[in-house]
């Protein structure tokens, strides 16, 4: 774990990727006590002060109901970050439990769920989720279920490669040997190998979820107003560039350090992890 | 900043003349270029919003034309016309030619409502009661109706003159003697007596028009050569094209704050009004909005002046005036400007308290249409609003073609929607009637499927008394009629708002004189001006 730690720290890279990460996880969790409007995450209106340019106490201005953009993309992460845990807290146990059956069992199980894989990871993940988002009414909840539906198939690919290569190491035949259940090889024996590589996507998979979010978002199929978020954000802006940019530029800007952070952290994840194999 | 702004365009613009002079000989041709929503529909048949109006009134004619800076109707391809009973007889100008070169004749208007009712589609609506029309010779069309209908001759803004011969022999594939009554062939080409032909149209891109020499009453030098009508372009496209001098007249559909900065550099602002207001419609059969004590409680929260600043361009110039009731100020029947509707938070209470449903009890379903950015604050504006009456609500954006669907069924449509409409032929009633008549079916201009007898006697009264004075006592009661049982959150009288560069000058657009008071007119481009040669 130290050393773990040590080998974060001497890369730059991986330093810049844990501030940028750390910020955007404390700016969320304490938008309550950061944000100087936290009513402008709701219904909130303030004629008097509407689209104006960055000043105090309005440091990104205000948008063009009069809220404080600042305040709400503090409120705004918080949802991303919400979305993209709650995704991958769906999505990898699916993923990772089709792998490990398809790696290890082999046969008509893995013909079965690798091609369905295979078919999901055939249609192209954005278009897959705006078909969801389209039958289903545009909320978070459905927000979240259409990312999952196009995330899960990555970490059954991924987990059925790793699988089918650990499944002929010898630690995995003893344990055949001595008789233990398929469910004990499988999830005692082979998941544990397998965790850096997921640890890994997961990491730099959180940049990208909340990128698809605000994907979604920007087409108006994620959360609704007033809920804070900076897809759509970014989407209403864009009407009014370039005159009003601080209603675009700030939120774009917040959309890449997440991603930008999550990436550099997951980088330096897979370089140490990969190390120690 | 301002200053530094003003001294670039000045640079900028000694630049560019110096850089035109001598490319630009006196004679070269003048280009007016355009924007519009995403489609535009050039099948006269087919024709209903903005877009096609603008296309309508350039490409084709019609029997009449509203007045300039005044109420009523003047001759165009009509010379005269009378009424005797449900029949309307027009008396047709001889000396007018089709773009093809064929001459215009009775049977040619015929032709137009036929082909108008057999299609049912656009604002073909409006003719539903037009039993026939006959040439009585070349000259003298009749229009026959089934039962009266007070404002018909308004109606004939409405249809525009097709090309009989021209339409005939470019039928395509169909059933029945008529095939497809030249659909494939209208809705890519022109087929009318307008003061300007069709050179090129992509029903999503671009339609460009030429001038039409042999106009029958002759296009002004004045007027630009060539029009360039784009499609579906974003604000911030339009806004940084005018800003560089490539674009000379922009969509209404900007938003105000960006109306507001291409007036600070300098851009012209253009104004159309007078037949059009902006509803916030409330679903009259959902709790608790069957209530109209809740209604009015909803209506009398409503924040009117913060829609008005809301929408405010300039000083002078806004998309907007303050409502005055259910018929914008001008109109037959409306309220004195005097009248304006305002916030009275107490009153709402009190209509609330009366009201049999408790104000926590239940959520509100604010719609918004997502093609309309500026709907999106009116929404946020009322959840602000109502919740100050402890009021929960929740915002809900729907494209136009979800929206366009749902309305069909009361209980799919939702608690409160918000609608831009105006009357297509001035006349209060094609405004009202398809809102708020028991009969007219479920669209979205009546997502408040209302069911009032005494609000449909009094349209009924509007549209078949011929005598104008009881018309307007119609108007005025049912106007009444319609505040006291709040259908709507009648939110303020539309102005369309154009942004424009300085070489084009549209007087019908910027002269009260000269306005015709019809949305769409104010486009007709032989009367506009263009003010260099490039």
């Amino acid at each position: 774990m130290r050393r773990t730690f040590s080998i974060l720290l001497s890369n730059p890279l991986s330093v810049i990727g844990l501030i940028l990460v750390g910020t955007v996880v404390f700016s969320a969790l304490f938008a309550d006590f950061i944000a100087p409007f936290p009513s402008h995450r709701g219904a909130v209106v303030d004629f008097s002060n509407f689209n104006q340019p960055p000043h105090w106490p309005n440091i990104f201005g205000t948008d063009l109901v009069g809220r404080d953009v600042f305040s709400r993309i503090l409120y705004a992460y918080r949802i991303s970050l919400m979305l993209g845990v709650v995704v991958l807290a769906i999505a990898v146990p699916i993923g990772v439990t089709v792998g490990l059956a398809a790696g290890y069992l082999g046969g008509w199980a893995d013909f079965i769920l690798m091609r369905l894989t295979d078919v999901f990871l055939s249609i192209p993940p954005l278009v897959l989720a705006m078909s969801v988002m389209g039958v289903l009414e545009p909320t978070l909840t459905n927000g979240m279920l259409a990312v999952t539906t196009m995330w899960w198939p990555w970490y059954a690919r991924l987990v059925y490669n790793v699988t089918r290569s650990e499944a002929q190491e010898g630690y995995v035949l003893a344990a055949e040997i001595i008789g233990a259940s398929r469910w004990h090889i499988m999830f005692r024996e082979i998941l544990p190998n397998c965790v850096p590589s997921i640890v890994t996507k997961m990491t730099l998979d959180l940049g990208f979820v909340i990128l698809i979010a605000s994907s979604l978002s920007f087409l108006g199929l994620g959360v609704q107003a007033p809920t804070p978020d900076l897809g759509s954000m970014v989407a209403e802006g864009g009407n009014y560039l370039p005159d009003s940019w601080w209603l675009t530029v700030f939120p774009s800007l917040a959309i890449l350090i997440a991603v930008f952070g999550f990436n550099l952290l997951g980088d330096a994840l897979r370089q140490i992890l990969g190390s120690d194999q | 900043m301002n200053r530094i702004a003003k001294t670039a365009a000045a640079a900028l613009f000694s630049v560019s003349t110096l850089a035109l002079v001598p490319a630009a000989p006196a004679l070269a041709e003048t280009v007016l270029r355009l924007d519009e929503v995403a489609v535009g529909e050039l099948d006269p048949g087919k024709a209903s919003d903005y877009a096609d109006s603008i296309l309508m009134f350039n490409v084709y004619d019609t029997l009449v034309l509203p007045a300039q800076g005044a109420p009523g109707l003047v001759p165009h391809l009509a010379e005269s016309w009378s009424a005797d009973g449900n029949s309307h007889t027009f008396k047709l100008r001889q000396d007018v030619k089709f773009q093809s070169g064929n001459p215009l004749t009775a049977d040619d208007v015929v032709f137009s409502l036929d082909r108008m009712q057999a299609l049912g589609q656009g604002l073909s609506y409006l003719f539903t009661n037009v039993e026939k029309a006959e040439a009585v010779d070349d000259h003298t069309v009749t229009f026959v109706l089934k039962e009266p209908y007070a404002p018909f001759v308004a109606s004939m803004l409405r249809l525009p003159i097709v090309d009989k011969k021209l339409v005939m022999e470019n039928l395509g594939e169909g059933e029945g003697e008529m095939k497809d009554w030249g659909q494939a062939f209208l809705s890519a080409n022109g087929a009318g007596t307008g003061a300007y032909t069709v050179t090129s149209h992509n029903p999503q891109q671009e339609t460009v028009m030429a001038k039409n020499a042999d106009y029958f009453l002759g296009v002004p030098g004045a007027a630009p050569d060539t029009v360039r009508l784009r499609y579906g372009l974003e604000p911030a496209t339009v806004r940084t094209l005018i800003s560089q001098g490539e674009h000379d007249i922009s969509s209404q559909w900007l938003p105000p704050e960006v109306l507001k900065a291409l007036a600070q550099d300098g851009a012209q602002l253009l104004t159309e009004s007078g037949s059009g207001a902006f509803y916030v419609k409330m679903n009259t059969t959902k709790p608790p909005l069957d209530d109209p004590q809740c209604r009015l409680a909803l209506a009398k929260a409503f924040d009117y002046a913060a829609a008005i600043k809301m929408i405010a361009v300039t000083d002078d110039v806004s998309q907007g005036s303050p409502a005055t009731g259910a018929i914008p100020v001008g109109m037959l029947g409306a309220n004195p400007p005097s009248a304006e509707l305002v916030r009275d938070l107490d009153g709402a209470k009190q209509h609330l308290n009366s009201c049999r449903y408790a104000a926590g009890d239940q959520n509100i379903e604010i719609s918004w249409i997502a093609e309309v950015p500026l709907e999106e604050r009116f929404a946020l504006l009322m959840q602000a609003n109502f919740a100050e009456l402890g009021i929960k609500s929740e915002i809900k954006k729907m494209p136009w073609a979800l929206f366009a669907e749902q309305v069909s069924k009361a209980e799919n449509t939702p608690h409160i929607s918000q609608i831009f409409n105006n009357a297509v032929t001035g006349d209060p009633d094609t405004l009202l009637y398809g809102m708020y008549d028991s009969k007219a079916p479920g669209t979205w201009q009546s997502p408040e499927h209302l069911k009032d007898a005494e609000v449909d006697r009094l349209l009924e009264e509007g549209r078949t008394n011929t005598d104008e004075a009881a018309r307007a006592k119609a108007y005025h009661a049912l106007n009444n009629r319609l505040m006291e049982i709040a259908p709507t959150i009648y939110g303020y009288d539309r102005q369309s708002v154009f942004a424009a560069s300085n070489r084009v000058k549209v007087p019908a657009m910027s002269d009260p004189s000269k306005a015709f008071g019809l949305d769409g007119m104010g486009f007709s481009f032989r009367l506009m001006e263009m003010q260099d040669k490039n």
